[in-house]
C-alpha cells in the first residue's frame, strides 16, 4: 500500500500525533481555572446538544421509571411538614420572646447528575442547571443522605460539582455534638483501597468512638454548618505515628447520586434541623 | 452507525437505565471502530476530538482523556497491518484492550492515588471493557456492510 508516497503519508501522521500529544499535553498542563472554563466555554457552545440531549435523556428516565417513587416521597413530606408545623409555631414565637433572629431559610435548585461511563466520573459530577437556574461556583451540593461536593464552575445551563472523591476536595468537620472538629480529605489508603474521607486535625487529647457521625462544621464559608457528611469506621495513625487518623464511610456516594440538590446563598446552620441522618443501632 | 452510537451514548441508554461503573463506552468505541479503518495520523486526530469530549462532559482532570484517546486512537490504526479486522473475536479482543489501556491511561493520567489503581483497573476497568466488547461484537454484526467486514470466527 505505501509506495513512494508512504513515507508522506507516514510523516504527516507522525506530524499528526506528535500535534495532538503536544495539545493533550498542554491541556493536562493547564491551571484548572482555565481548563474548567474552557471545558465549560465548549459545553455552552459546541456540545451544548449533546449535554441537553443527555439532561433529557436522564429526565425521561426520571418520568418513567421513578414517577411513582417521587410520589410517594412528596406526599410523605407533605404528612411530614403538616405534622411540624405546630413546632415551627411555637420556635418561632419562643425566637421572637428572646429575641433571637429567625433562621435564614436556604434557596434551594434541584438538578439531575448526568453521569458518564467513564472511570474518573465520580470525582467531579456534571448537572444540568447552572447560573440561569441560580446556581454559583461554590454552592453545596447534597443529596438528602448528606454532602456530595460544591460547585467548581458554572455555565448557563451546565455545572460541574467537585465531589468528596475528588483530591483536590476538603471541608471543615465537627461531631454531631459539636464537641470535636476537624478537617476531612479523600483517602485511598487501607483495605480495599476505596476512596473514603479521612478526619485530620483532631487535638490529640480528643478521641472518637467508632460510629460517630460528622458534619461540616461552618468554617469557610462554603459548606453551612450541619450537613452530614459520614460516620467513623475505624481509627488508625498518622505515617509519622505522631496523630489519630479517622477514616470516615460517607453517607452520600457521588456514582450513585442521580438526583441531587444545590444550596444557594445564604449559608448558616439551619441545615442541621432539616437532615438527621440515623444513630446506629 | 455514528448517529446510533452517539444516540446510544448520549439519549437511548440514559434514558432506559441509570449510567454506573462498567456499562458500555460507545465514544470509545466509536473512536477504536474508526481508527482501524484509517492511517494512524486520522486516528489519533479522532481519539483527540473523542478525548476532547469526555473531558468536557467528565472534567476529572483536564487533558487526560485526550491524551488516553490520542494513543488508544494511534495504536488502533497503527496495529491495524498486525490483526485481521475480519474477524470477530478479533474485533471483540480490540475493543475489550482498547477499552481497558483507555480506563487505565485515563486513570493514571489524572492523578489516580497508586492504591486506587488496582481496583480500578482490575476490576472496574476490565469490566466495562468486557461490556464494551459486547456490544462492539453486536454494532459490528449488524453494520457489517457499512464497515466492509467479511465476518469470520
Amino acid at each position: 500500500m505505501r509506495g513512494a508516497g508512504g513515507q508522506e503519508t507516514a510523516r504527516s501522521d507522525v506530524l499528526l500525533f506528535v500535534g495532538c500529544i503536544a495539545l493533550a499535553l498542554l491541556a493536562l498542563a493547564l491551571p484548572r481555572s482555565w481548563a474548567l472554563t474552557v471545558a465549560s466555554g465548549l459545553r455552552q457552545t459546541a456540545l451544548r446538544p449533546l449535554v441537553a440531549l443527555n439532561a433529557r435523556a436522564t429526565r425521561d428516565r426520571t418520568a418513567r421509571f421513578k414517577l411513582t417513587a417521587v410520589e410517594h416521597t412528596s406526599d410523605s413530606l407533605a404528612v411530614l411538614v403538616q405534622q411540624q408545623e405546630a413546632i415551627r409555631r411555637e420556635n418561632e414565637n419562643l425566637r421572637g420572646l428572646i429575641g433571637v433572629r429567625a433562621a435564614q431559610s436556604h434557596p434551594i435548585v434541584s438538578a439531575e447528575v448526568l453521569h458518564r461511563p467513564t472511570v474518573t466520573d465520580t470525582r467531579m459530577l456534571l448537572l444540568d442547571v447552572g447560573t440561569a437556574d441560580g446556581v454559583h461556583m461554590f454552592d453545596p451540593v447534597v443529596t438528602a443522605s448528606g454532602l456530595i461536593g460544591s460547585i467548581v464552575i458554572s455555565g448557563a445551563h451546565s455545572s460541574s460539582a467537585l465531589t468528596w472523591a475528588n483530591p483536590d476536595f476538603a471541608a471543615s468537620a465537627v461531631t454531631a455534638d459539636g464537641r470535636v472538629s476537624g478537617v476531612v480529605h479523600p483517602s485511598t489508603t487501607g483495605s480495599g483501597a476505596a476512596t473514603v474521607l479521612e478526619l485530620q486535625g483532631i487535638a490529640s487529647r480528643d478521641s472518637l468512638v467508632i460510629g460517630t457521625v460528622l458534619m461540616t462544621a461552618g468554617a469557610g464559608g462554603t459548606y453551612p454548618r450541619g450537613i452530614p457528611i459520614g460516620r467513623v469506621a475505624s481509627i488508625g495513625t498518622d505515617v509519622n505515628g505522631y496523630d489519630k487518623v479517622y477514616r470516615i464511610i460517607p453517607f452520600a456516594a457521588p456514582g450513585d447520586a442521580n438526583h441531587v440538590v444545590i444550596l444557594t446563598s445564604p449559608r448558616d446552620s439551619v441545615f442541621a434541623k432539616l437532615a438527621k441522618p440515623a444513630v446506629p443501632q | 452507525m455514528l448517529v446510533v452510537l452517539l444516540l446510544l451514548e448520549f439519549y437511548l441508554v440514559p434514558s432506559i437505565v441509570e449510567v454506573q461503573h462498567g456499562m458500555p463506552d460507545f465514544l470509545i468505541l466509536m473512536l477504536l471502530l474508526l481508527a482501524i479503518r484509517e492511517e494512524p495520523g486520522v486516528g489519533a486526530l479522532t481519539g483527540f476530538m473523542i478525548g476532547l469530549v469526555v473531558d468536557v462532559l467528565t472534567p476529572a482532570h483536564f487533558g487526560a482523556g485526550i491524551l488516553a484517546n490520542v494513543l488508544v486512537g494511534w495504536g488502533a490504526a497503527y496495529g491495524r497491518g498486525i490483526f485481521f479486522a475480519d474477524n470477530l473475536l478479533v474485533n471483540a479482543g480490540l475493543f475489550f484492550i482498547g477499552t481497558w489501556v483507555r480506563d487505565v491511561l485515563m486513570l493514571l493520567f489524572s492523578g489516580t492515588a497508586l492504591q486506587a489503581l488496582p481496583a480500578e483497573a482490575l476490576l472496574w476497568a476490565p469490566m466495562q471493557s468486557l461490556s464494551t466488547a459486547v456490544v462492539g461484537v453486536v454494532v459490528v454484526a449488524i453494520f457489517r456492510d457499512w464497515l466492509a467486514i467479511r465476518i469470520e470466527m
